[in-house]
């Protein structure tokens, strides 16, 4: 018996050895292109020219990141990416928090103020999320050329508050949908009306969704590539879309440290977000799906 | 004056009544708790009062004035929910007043009442935890915090208790029914448990599949049921109901009960005029445990004593008194002894049935006779 729950533990304790060192090997195989990215955006050119990808600098220099922050060339203009990292703010500061209200409201009014035919409205919205972006590209942009906001800041953000709002809608869905009627009522015998309930009783108590809804929205806006590409060329274009002008419109040397650098610039906002909030997201995420 | 009154009060989910005619009046200062098994629509009528749901037909009316479609912040009600309904993210002091402030009181003037309010139920120290922070009692009192301090005409509360383990509930039984003696407040108190009933109300309407069965004060639920539903359910252990024919004994009126030994006797019921037309029918009888004793317990001034030797089958201790378990007419009827009468299984006792407060109910109709 004794020794039969010996190699119990024995055999627990390899198994664990075994998963831990998969996992160290996976992880450090996915961070391997970030670690590359690094290293490399802290390299002169010339000695990314020597050659190892994976050595540590010998002469640690931030000179390529001053030059992608401000001096770099974008197709035409050499004025480095501070301006389009400008102009990603710009559309994904207003666009991830119109639709995360707007996903709020709607979960709001979708689970405690059911009409005739909410499901039916619900399920189109939730059609609406799984469209490809491809198929709305030219009725989008005909929508925006009769706004007046064809190639502006403006006009991305209704573009990404239209695309997103099904996915919000339906993350407060849920996470309302487990949020007791009882309290609705209550508030309601108490004198509160329809937005009173809703900012002082609802959204105080929807922090994780809030989280979570806004990591999804700010990863998936500040991404986006294609909605970029389309409606906002030139000096309005979002940092994505000016990363692979950077990229591709280089003449002459392709400055390795300058673009990896770019990149992490790029790259920097979403790994933030994660960092500061990553943990809600997870617990929010399954707050959501408990129930709905 | 009648501060509630519910009239002909229909409600229906699509094809499903859930309330098939509900009529209740009360006064103000009446304590009106509505019982009856679950899904028997005590909640959805407590709903309507609040107007938190619409009625299909009929009428409600609250201190003279029809509210059939006014809001529920305008009917001057308050309401205590089965889960407390306390908002999460506001501390036990915003709890309180958030009323208050939706109906724009000056901050001066809502801190004074919360702070009343705070005495009354001894929550001071409270005041600044969240909901979360608070035990299951605790959280009770608040809820009904947010009530009183809106000094509304009328409260409901649905099931206030029923999340309490069952100490705690005598407890706050206790306290609320305190609470109503101190403030004469009207009250519509919906449960489930026959003894909250009984030790609360001052009136109990009793439900059943969405009928009102019978509306009336605990004594007069519990001593005349309109019917055996009603008697079933008032009362623990519940009332025996045994099947037997109504006789002429002496030209009075008498129950034949058959023992389990084959021997038959008879139980006088009292003259009551009702019961001449039922003589040679059968009938259903009604005696509650308390009326069937030992000979040292039995209510000595009662006219209608009767006394019978009975075999005991089962006995139930429960420290004072033994709930003794014997045969009549082939139905197990249960009778409550005193500990030391010396009932034992097997053995024959003299019993005394107590038949001024028996109640005689048609087979048929399981309507009260009389
Ligand atoms: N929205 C609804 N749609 C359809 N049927 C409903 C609805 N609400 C309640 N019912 C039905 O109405 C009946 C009465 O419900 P109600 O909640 O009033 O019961 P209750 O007496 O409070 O029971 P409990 O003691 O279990 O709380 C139940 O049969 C229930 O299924
Ligand atoms: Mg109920």
């Amino acid at each position: 018996m004794a020794s039969a729950v010996d190699t119990g533990v024995q055999s627990g304790r390899f198994w664990r050895v075994l998963i831990y060192v998969t996992l160290i090997v996976f992880a450090a195989f996915y961070l391997l292109p970030l670690f590359v990215m690094l290293v490399t955006s802290f390299k002169s050119l010339d000695e990314i020219r020597q050659g190892n990808m994976l050595a540590l600098p010998l002469e640690w220099t931030i000179a390529p990141w001053i030059s992608a922050w401000g001096s770099a060339c974008v197709g035409l203009t050499c004025e480095g990416i501070h301006g389009y990292f400008g102009n990603s703010i710009k559309m994904v500061v207003p666009s991830v928090l119109i639709s995360t209200l707007l996903g709020a409201l709607n979960g709001y009014v979708l689970t405690k103020w059911r009409f005739p035919g909410h499901r039916w409205i619900f399920g189109l919205m939730l059609f609406g999320c799984f469209i490809p972006f491809q198929i709305v590209l030219i009725p989008m942009s005909q929508v925006l050329g009769l706004f007046g906001l064809a190639g502006t800041t403006a006009g991305l953000v209704l573009v990404h508050v239209t695309y997103g709002i099904g996915f919000t809608t339906l993350f407060f869905r849920n996470y309302y949908e487990a949020f007791p009627n009882e309290l609705v009522r209550a508030a309601m015998i108490d004198g509160a009306g329809f937005f009173r309930i809703f900012w002082r009783i609802l959204l105080p108590s929807s922090g994780p969704i809030i989280v979570v809804t806004i990591i999804w929205q700010f990863t998936n806006v500040w991404n986006d590539f294609l909605f970029g590409a389309s409606f906002a060329a030139g000096q309005s274009a979002p940092m994505t879309v000016a990363l692979n002008n950077l990229v591709s419109s280089s003449t002459g040397v392709k400055e390795y440290n300058v673009h990896m650098a770019a990149a992490m610039i790029a790259a920097l906002p979403t790994l933030l977000v994660y960092i500061l909030a990553g943990r809600y997201f997870v617990r929010g995420l399954m707050a959501g799906s408990v129930k709905g | 004056m009648s501060s509630l009154s519910i009239r002909d009060v229909h409600k229906a989910y699509g094809p499903t009544e859930v309330l098939k005619g509900i009529d209740i009046d009360i006064d103000s200062g009446d304590f009106l708790v509505l019982v009856g098994p679950s899904g028997c629509g005590k909640s959805t009528l407590l709903n309507m009062i609040a107007g938190l749901d619409s009625i299909t037909s009929g009428e409600i009316r609250i201190e003279d004035k029809v509210v059939n479609d006014t809001h529920p912040s305008e009917r001057d009600i308050a309401m205590v929910f089965q889960s407390y309904a306390l908002y999460p993210n506001m501390n036990v002091e915003k709890n309180i007043s958030f009323g208050l402030e939706m109906r724009r009181m000056p901050r001066k003037q809502r801190r004074e009442r919360v702070a009343e309010v705070a005495q009354m139920l001894q929550i001071e120290p409270l005041l600044k935890r969240k909901p979360s922070q608070l035990s299951g009692g605790q959280r009770q009192r608040v809820a009904m915090g947010r009530a009183l301090v809106r000094e509304p005409k009328i409260f409901l509360f649905d099931e206030p208790l029923s999340n309490l383990d069952a100490k705690l509930r005598v407890d706050m039984r206790t306290e609320i029914k305190k609470l109503h003696q101190r403030l004469g407040s009207t009250i519509v108190y919906v449960t489930h448990d026959q003894i909250e009933a009984m030790t609360l109300a001052t009136k109990i309407a009793i439900m059943k599949g969405g009928v009102l069965q019978q509306l009336g004060t605990p004594a007069e639920l519990y001593n005349q049921p309109a019917n055996m539903f009603v008697a079933g359910f008032m009362g623990s252990p519940s009332m025996n109901l045994i099947p037997a024919e109504l006789v002429a004994s002496d030209g009075e009126p008498a129950v034949r009960m058959v023992r389990k030994d084959e021997s038959s006797m008879l139980l006088p019921v009292g003259d009551n005029p009702a019961y001449r037309d039922w003589i040679g029918k059968p009938v259903i009888l009604g005696l509650r445990p308390e009326t069937i004793t030992d000979v040292g317990s039995a209510e000595q001034d009662s006219p209608l004593l009767f006394q019978g030797e009975c075999l005991i089958d089962v006995t139930e201790p429960t420290g004072a008194d033994v709930f003794a378990i014997i045969e009549l007419n082939g139905r197990e009827v249960v009778g409550r002894m005193r500990a030391s009468c010396g009932a034992k299984v097997g053995e024959k006792l003299s019993v005394v049935f107590n038949m001024r407060h028996a109640v005689l109910f048609d087979p048929q109709t399981e309507g009260r006779i009389g």
